[in-house]
Order: structure tokens, then sequence, then C-alpha cells
């Protein structure tokens, strides 16, 4: 116990000398580092988001089934209701539309209306809501073979272009983690092999005098991981106030971007899951760094 | 003129310690170590001493003095030959086991190697500390050690606050702080004046007659005569007496 308190505050104090030697060089590592968590930060996160804007898309997206004039809603509405993927089917008729329509129109003698036209042009239109989004258009296809259907409608082209920018994205994501990483990885690497040639003499006489390898170069393996934590703590405090920011901004506008912004928002299980990725990527970047810098600092 | 020997074998007179058994402690077999083809530095040595042993290596600057301690310690190998040191062949000795090894021997450099930005006391505490030895062993062996070498007063001054003598009067108490078997000092007066180079050589000959095996290089056949240890010279990368004892 004793020996590991001696070990741990001998660990500590060289950690700390390390880092007072780097001076402004721990700026430079602890901002590349940062910049590295927060675009990947950026990345993970809007993925996500879109991700789960897509299913608030799917959510609302109803399949407008219009029948055939002479077809009644109610002959179809419990075989379209029996299907697995279809969650809720919900039945206007050609009377309600056309009410709603000439109200809208701001028409308020309905029969003469009627009249005019020689009866109700419009016809009997179910509403159906599915499960999953992802099967709209094989649900689509089906009801359009049902005897009786006309056509079907449905907001199918917003949600691909969701999806290719989420494809996009993600490889986007993927190259500037790839990119950034070696470039936080080649930043902190020098700045911890300018830290040790200061320390040159030290490390030498430490050798000479009988330290271990582990003595000697751990506590600059401590100091690549306090690198990735200080890094992935700024990232994710940037990250936090970003996220608070756009939806301050968007809160207050039209009803299609609250319902974007309601899209937008993480689940608690996001934001630990994103938290732990980030400090994950930073401790990894520093660690491997600590050992480059080891590496390149090779004395006998 | 001296006998060329390639064989050297110390004996000690003085058996001020003759309590300790006279175990090998070093032991050199055709050792050679080249740097450059044409010019070795070191060829076919062989020596032999047991523990409790004094020994002066004397020989002009680039003779291979220091070449011969960095074998002892493991700062070099040899090219060819084996290297015995306290029952180690150095020749296998790597990594975690060197530096295990290495906290039994004390090395006394020509150039102090003291950490500029450490006071005296954490100059010497720091090998202490390398080593992973407790906060009470560290406080409970500097001072005394500081005691031994005179410097007692002098604990919280900078290196650069020193004198080249009490420098290297600090870098012998880091050496001999762990109370290691065996002592190497490489040229430990060579930038003294002859009054602190004569207090270093009454240092390292007290440590002797406490048990330790010391061996010093130095220019200086002089001060080597001074005292009545054995002396060797090592010329053109060989070995030969110049005073032999016993």
């Amino acid at each position: 116990m004793l020996q590991s308190l001696t070990k741990l505050g001998y660990l500590l104090r060289e950690t700390f000398s390390g880092l007072r030697r780097g001076g402004w060089m721990n700026w430079a590592a602890i901002s590349t580092v940062t910049v590295l968590l927060f675009l990947f930060g950026i990345c993970v996160q809007t993925s996500w988001q879109l991700d789960s804007l897509l299913n608030h898309f799917g959510s609302q997206l109803e399949i407008s089934v219009y029948l055939e004039p002479d077809v009644q809603g109610e002959t179809l509405l419990s075989q379209v209701e029996r299907r697995s993927e279809v969650k809720q089917v919900r039945m206007i008729s050609k009377d309600q539309a056309w009410e709603s329509l000439l109200q809208e129109l701001g028409v308020t003698d309905m029969e003469e209306a009627t009249q005019q036209l020689e009866g109700n042009p419009l016809v009997d239109e179910l509403k159906v809501l599915v499960k999953d989004a992802d099967t709209v258009p094989r649900v689509v296809e089906e009801l359009s073979a049902i005897p009786g259907v006309d056509r079907c409608v449905y907001v199918n082209e917003a949600r691909e272009r969701f999806k290719q920018l989420q494809w996009g994205l993600n490889w986007v994501s993927l190259s500037l983690t790839v990119i950034l990483s070696f470039t936080a990885i080649a930043v902190v690497t020098t700045t911890l092999n300018l830290i040790a040639v200061s320390r040159r003499n030290e490390l030498e006489i430490m050798q000479l005098v009988g330290a271990t390898k582990v003595w000697i170069f751990l506590p600059f393996i401590v100091q690549g991981v306090i690198f990735g934590v200080v890094g992935g703590g700024l990232a994710l405090t940037l990250l936090t106030s970003l996220r608070t920011v756009v939806a301050r901004v968007l809160v207050n506008q039209t009803d299609f971007l609250r319902f974007i912004v309601e899209g937008l928002q993480l689940n608690p299980l996001q934001l630990y899951l994103l938290a732990f990725i980030i400090f994950s990527l930073g401790i990894s970047v520093g660690t491997i760094s600590s050992f480059f810098a080891i590496r390149r600092f090779s004395f006998r | 003129m001296n006998s060329f020997l390639n064989h050297v074998t110390s004996r000690l007179p003085n058996s001020s310690n003759a309590a300790i058994a006279p175990e090998v402690i070093v032991r050199l077999q055709k050792v050679s170590k080249v740097y450059d083809e044409n010019t070795p530095c070191l060829q076919d040595i062989n020596l032999h001493l047991k523990r409790g042993d004094f020994l002066f290596i004397t020989g002009s600057s680039g003779t291979g003095k220091s070449t011969l301690l960095k074998l002892l310690y493991g700062e070099e190998r040899a090219t060819s030959g084996r290297v015995y040191v306290n029952g180690y062949n150095m020749d296998k000795l790597k990594g975690d086991r060197l530096a295990k090894f290495r906290r039994r021997v004390g090395v006394v450099f020509q150039d102090y190697k003291l950490i500029s930005n450490r006071t005296v006391f954490e100059n010497i505490a720091f090998v202490l500390q390398a080593q992973g030895r407790r906060k009470r062993e560290i406080e409970r062996r500097v001072l005394p050690t500081l005691k031994m070498v005179g410097l007692a007063h002098k604990a919280a001054y900078f290196p650069d606050q020193l004198s080249g003598g009490e420098q290297q009067r600090v870098s012998l108490a880091r050496a001999i702080v762990g109370t290691p078997p065996l002592l190497l000092a490489d040229e430990p007066t060579g930038n003294l004046d002859s009054d602190n180079a004569r207090q270093i050589l009454r240092t390292l000959l007290n440590l002797n007659t406490y048990g330790a095996t010391v061996i010093v290089t130095t220019h200086d056949t002089q001060l080597a005569h001074m005292s009545k240890q054995p002396i060797i010279q090592l010329r053109q990368g060989r070995l030969y007496w110049l005073k032999r004892v016993g």
C-alpha cells in the first residue's frame, strides 16, 4: 500500500514536471487533440441526429391511398389494417374531404357548390401510418396492387435525400477522423519528444542508476493520456455549447424547424456514449503518441 | 620497464575487509572492444577482481579507460570475450534485469552528470526515487551520505552554486547512497585541483575500508601512486602492471 502510494506520488510528480517543461507545447498538443475530437464529435453527433431525424420523419410518414371513385373506404379498411407493417389506418370519406376543401376555399353554401359540379368530385382516401420507415416503399407497392386502389402518394424523396446525406457524412467523418488522428498523433508525439529531449540528461541518469524503462517512461504515457482527457473534456464542452446554441436559435422558428429541432435531440444514452467515444479516442491518440515519442527517444 | 600482461589479477594487500569472503566480483575474459576496425579500443583484456579490492586504472586520454568501465556497468557491450560482474554475464543483461543490476553498482562520472534544476539533496534522492524507494528511506539515507562527503550544509544548494570539487563530491554521494558493493569512478579527479582530488581519493579509500570494491580510472599516475593500492595502465588497448601489491 505504502509502496503503491510512493509510486503514485513519484508518477504524479514526474508527470507534472514534464508538463511544466512542455510549456506552450502542451497547449499545441491539447488544442490539436481538441480540434480532432470536436470535429469527430460533430460527425458522430450529426450522424446520430440524422438517424433520429429519419426515424422522426418516418413516424410522421403517412401514405395517402386514394381509391377509385365508386369504391367505398370501409370495404378496404380492414384489409389494409390487417397488414403487419401497418400501424394505423384512418379513413377520410369523400364527403369529409369535400366539406373540408370547401371550407378551406371559403365556400359557405355546400349544396349549391355540389350541384354546380354535378356531385362530389372527390374520392375516399385511406391515411396509412406504417411502423417502420424502411418498409414504406414496399407497402406502397403492395397497396397499389389492391383492386379498388387508384394511387398511393407518400413523401419519399426527402427521406432518400437524408439517407444519402447520412451515408456521405459517415464517409466524410471517417476520412476526417483518420487524417486528423494522424495530425494529432504527430503533434502530440513531437511535444512529448521535445519534453523528453529537454529532460534527456535526467532520463540518461535515471537509466544509469537503475530505473526501469516503465519507471522512466510511464510519466510520458500519463502525459499523453492527460492530453487526451483534457482535449476530450474541451471538445465535449464545445459540442454541448454548440448543441445548446443551435437548439435556442431554432426553438423560436417555424413549425418545420421546431420539428427538425426535436429530431436533433440526443437521448441520455447517446450523450454518455458520445462522451465515452470521445474520451476513448482522445486517450488512444495520447497513448499511441507517447509510445511513438518514447520509441523515437532511444538510448541504451 | 613494465612487463606486458594480458592477464591481470589484482590481489589485496591490506585486508581491512578480510571478513568479506574473497568472491570474484569482476571477471573479464579475453575482452575486446572495437569502435573502428582499424583502431581497436581494447584488446584481449583479462581482469580478475575480488570483493573488497581497490584498483587504479591509469592511462592517457582516449586509451579506453572509460570504455572499460562502461563495459562493467552495461553502457557498452564487448565486441568479443566475456564480461562478468557480480555474477552476471553482462552480454546477456538487458531491460529490467540490467536496470536492477545497475542498482548494485555506483558510478562516479567525470562530468558529474548532475541535474541542474534540482538541489543537491534532490540530485541524490533522485537515484533512490528512480529505484522506487520509499520517502522515509530516502530521507534516512541522503543526509548521512552527504555528511560522509562533507556537504551536509549544502543540501539545499543547486549544482551551479557549487565548485567543481563539491559537484564531484555530490556525484560521489549519489553513487554511494544506495550502498552498492561495487563502485566505479571514471576520472573522478580529472577536473579538480590537488586538494579536492586528494579529498575525493580519501573518501574512495574510506569506502573501500567499509568493504566496497572500488575501481578508479585516472590519467594522473602521481595521484594513484599516493595510495598503496595496485595500479594498472591501459596502453594501446592492453593492460600493464604499474604497481603490483602483495
